[in-house]
């Protein structure tokens, strides 16, 4: 047995004594606590959720559309710079969506 | 029985059972995976990191094309979930120490030599946690969770040779380092 090994012996032995501990393993309902958590993740908003957002929408854009106007836009200018993002989120959206749908299964 | 990827399928298109066989069978992995990066002394931060972990690859499903196994992706996800949740818990002091935990080797007689073995242990953790991430989770998978060296390269997502590569050039490391420090390996 040549140096290396022997030293690969002896650090080998040493290890399985100093490290030979209990194993712990995962709580009987985890699977249960993840599924619980994923639902709860993937609840759509409430409905007071909803309504505060869409509030949040609407006044940010007519704060933006009055801005843009002092400045000297055009409505239709307005209108696009506003309009353009969300029609953006709209297409990734779908395009995702579309990408993600499992191929259909032949009948044969 | 479903293979993983028809599994994975059924979970893209919004079955919740589908993706509760996904973590029944894929959750221990995980959680020894995310033991190997804390160690022992981390044990309720590894089960934080294995629901974290499920969490992420169920938000991510949608993106997952199956250019890999989904396994070697959700390991691969964990280690890196357990290596940053690491850096952030390392000055944090732990639930348990090595020595305080129960050992199940065969318990000493004499306190001097019990003393000695304690200092040893605490010295070769010591040491350990000097390594690179991917020779502790090899050295703690192997040895503290008894993994072969099939399940260590599975986990950590690489060849069988790699992972018994690293097995061996970290126990030539510490080998050194205990040496260094003035501890016998006999």
């Amino acid at each position: 047995m040549n140096e290396m090994d022997l030293r690969q012996t002896e650090i080998d032995e040493l290890l399985r004594r100093s490290m030979n501990a209990p194993v712990p393993g995962l709580p009987p309902d985890f699977e249960r606590r993840v599924m619980r958590e994923v639902r709860r993740r993937a609840e759509p908003l409430d409905r007071r959720g909803r309504l505060f957002l869409a509030a949040y929408a609407v006044i940010s854009a007519v704060i933006s559309a009055m801005v843009m106007r002092e400045q000297g836009l055009e409505w239709g200018t307005i209108a696009a710079a506003i309009l353009a993002p969300l029609v953006l989120v709209v297409v990734a959206r779908a395009v995702r969506r579309a990408a993600c749908r499992p191929a259909p299964q032949s009948s044969t | 029985m479903e293979s993983d990827s028809q599994l994975v399928a059924r979970a893209q298109g919004g079955d919740q059972q589908a993706f509760a066989e996904l973590v029944r069978r894929h959750s221990a992995h995980v959680f020894r995976l995310a033991l190997s990066v804390l160690g022992r002394e981390f044990v309720p931060e590894a089960e934080d990191v294995a629901q974290e972990v499920f969490l992420k690859v169920h938000h991510a499903l949608a993106s997952f094309r199956g250019e890999a196994e989904f396994s070697s992706w959700v390991y691969r996800i964990a280690f890196n979930q357990a290596v940053n949740l690491k850096a952030r818990v390392r000055f944090r002091s732990p639930h348990a120490n090595d020595t305080a935990l129960d050992r199940v080797a065969a318990p000493e007689p004499d306190p001097h030599r019990k003393a000695e073995t304690a200092q040893r242990d605490r010295a070769i953790a010591e040491c350990i946690g000097t390594l690179p991430e991917v020779y502790q989770s090899a050295l703690r998978l192997y040895y503290w969770l008894g993994a072969g060296v099939v399940e260590v390269a599975e986990l950590l997502g690489v060849p069988e040779n790699t992972a018994k590569s690293y097995l061996h050039r970290a126990r030539l490391l510490l080998h050194g380092m205990l040496k260094e420090r003035g501890y016998s390996c006999e």
